[in-house]
């Protein structure tokens, strides 16, 4: 079997998958921008797994999936979970909280918000995790060029939680607000609203695994996710199992029984 | 009166809109929602429209199209689905091939890998923007490469930069066939390339209907879900057709009572 990995790096967690798989005996091959070309060459694999959301392995995937290579997890949830506001809905059809957004040019923000409206929190509209957001405390601070559309997000005061989940097992973190998932984290005992959430979450859109980051508002004791995401780096995991090898298991099982699905309905 | 909510930007409602909105205001209840200018903010919206017509594709103007779809049961032409996979060059070349209409041959690759065919112009990955193609013409061992340079400035730079080139192979052709679609109605056209002419209303001439352009052009709005589009196409020395481009945003001001009949055709879209 081989298998390609559309990654940005070639270490971290996409090298441990590698080992992990050809200690197995499978042929693995990672496509980073260095020597990924979107042409036929790319059917040489079984399948793919989608480690990078950046636009060019989006596109890679929606190439692969056209031509019936699977993709792991789907380019479509990638791309919602990439795009600030596909995830906005993605999480509120699966009844889940997030915050309030406000999108327009800086002249036209500088016009509508008042003082009572921040702090505001700045982010790119194709973007997850901390990369490239700001806190913007007051009008002063919203620049732009005059066409640039910005996007804003309400901050929710509270606590925050990173939460990681792969099939059934679950980790859950305390952690500094807007800091990345590498930063220093509290592991908490698994609150019952926190494991439901992930839970629907999980299963409104089948995914393997994954990570939502959330914030428990001081005021209401209310749940928002401020950030989804398919495929972290899971640097904070530290659950009994080991997080590469549960994520490669959950993989192979799952083209195991895509494929198995293709073969009885042939 | 049926109310018609237009969701546009500063260019295309300074430069392209000034026909139809005369005409329209004298149908329809017309509101404007200028990208430049509207505070979108999600928790707080209220729309009375029948119909929205979208004539852009920014970001804001997505982001709204999507609200609208998602919570209210408002008529939009075009989706923004639609918009979006039209101004994203590499995913409609997939999902029309795909759907079997002749495209050119066409790749994504790394700054300084070549593609796999050998005559080849350079377009921009994302065809987002207002501004017009610019071809550069390199003619060398026989072989023709044109480059645009939005995909230039895509790779070089700003805001957008990428290190990936959109390919597509180059189809020398005589003509260059404009279809136009508003609905189920089609409108023929064809003018020299843009390389041979860069005025390209000189050489334009209304034409008859060529079935296998209806047939491509209907399956194309179909697959890339548009309900007014332009498409272009180009004939390659054996006659075959290939669809070049596609524009979820076209200026209807081009074809005869354009702006006439894109107001009647919305109208008759618009919430019963």
């Amino acid at each position: 079997m081989k298998i390609g990995i559309l990654s940005k790096r070639t270490g971290n967690f996409t090298g441990k998958m590698k080992n992990y798989f050809e200690e197995k005996g499978l042929k693995v091959k990672i496509y980073t921008y260095k020597n990924l070309v979107l042409n036929d060459s790319l059917l040489e694999n079984d399948f793919y797994i989608l480690k990078s959301k950046k636009l060019f392995f989006l596109y890679a995937g929606y190439y692969l999936e056209a031509h019936n290579i699977p993709v792991i997890p789907h380019t479509e949830i990638s791309f919602q979970n990439k795009n600030r506001i596909e995830a906005h809905f993605l999480l509120k059809q699966a009844g889940l909280l997030s915050p309030q957004i406000i999108l327009g040019t800086a002249k036209t923000l500088k016009k509508h918000l008042k003082h009572s409206d921040f702090p505001l929190i700045l982010k790119p509209l194709m973007s997850s995790g901390s990369k490239g957001i700001k806190i913007i405390n007051s009008l002063k601070q919203i620049n732009a060029q005059e066409e640039e559309v910005l996007y804003l997000e309400k901050i929710i005061v509270g606590t925050h939680y990173l939460a990681y989940f792969i099939g059934d097992d679950i980790c859950v973190f305390e952690k500094k607000p807007f800091e990345n998932e590498h930063a220093n984290v509290k592991e908490i005992e698994l609150p019952n609203d926190i494991k439901n959430i992930l839970i629907k979450w999980k299963e409104k859109y089948n995914l393997l695994f994954g990570h939502l980051d959330m914030v428990r508002e001081d005021n209401t004791g209310k749940l928002f996710i401020v950030d989804p995401g398919t495929f972290p780096e899971f640097s904070n995991w530290n659950c009994e199992n080991d997080a590469v090898s549960l994520v490669c298991n959950q993989i192979l099982n799952h083209f195991k029984r895509t494929k198995n699905t293709i073969k009885n309905n042939k | 009166m049926v109310k018609i909510g237009i969701i546009i930007d500063k260019y295309h409602l300074e430069n392209k809109v000034t026909e139809f909105l005369k005409y329209l205001n004298t149908v329809a209840e017309v509101s404007l929602y200028v990208e430049e200018s509207y505070f979108l903010n999600y928790s707080d919206l209220k729309f009375d429209e029948d119909l929205f017509f979208v004539k852009a594709k920014g970001d804001l103007v997505l982001s709204l199209a999507k609200l609208i779809e998602r919570e209210t049961s408002i008529p939009l032409i075009n989706c923004s689905k639609g918009i979006w996979l039209a101004f994203n060059r590499f995913l409609n070349s997939l999902l029309l091939k795909k759907a079997g209409i002749p495209v050119p041959d066409f790749s994504l690759n790394p700054i300084g890998v070549l593609p796999l065919f050998e005559n080849f112009i350079i377009k921009n990955i994302r065809d987002q923007k207002n501004y017009t193609f610019n071809p550069k013409v390199e003619e060398r061992n026989g072989n023709i490469k044109v480059s645009d340079e939005r995909a230039l400035m895509e790779v070089k730079g700003g805001k957008e930069h990428y290190e990936y080139l959109y390919y597509q192979e180059f189809i020398k052709s005589k003509w260059e066939y404009k279809v136009y679609s508003i609905g189920e109605n089609l409108y023929f056209y064809k003018q020299l390339p843009i390389l041979v002419n860069p005025d390209k209303m000189k050489s334009r001439k209304k034409i008859d209907e060529i079935q296998e352009l209806r047939e491509y052009a209907l399956l194309a709005v179909k697959t890339i879900d548009l309900k007014i589009a332009s498409m272009d196409f180009l004939q390659s020395s054996e006659g075959n057709f290939y669809l070049t481009d596609i524009n979820s945003s076209p200026n209807f001001n081009y074809i005869k009572d354009g702006p006439k009949i894109i107001g009647d055709y919305l109208i008759n879209q618009a919430k019963k």
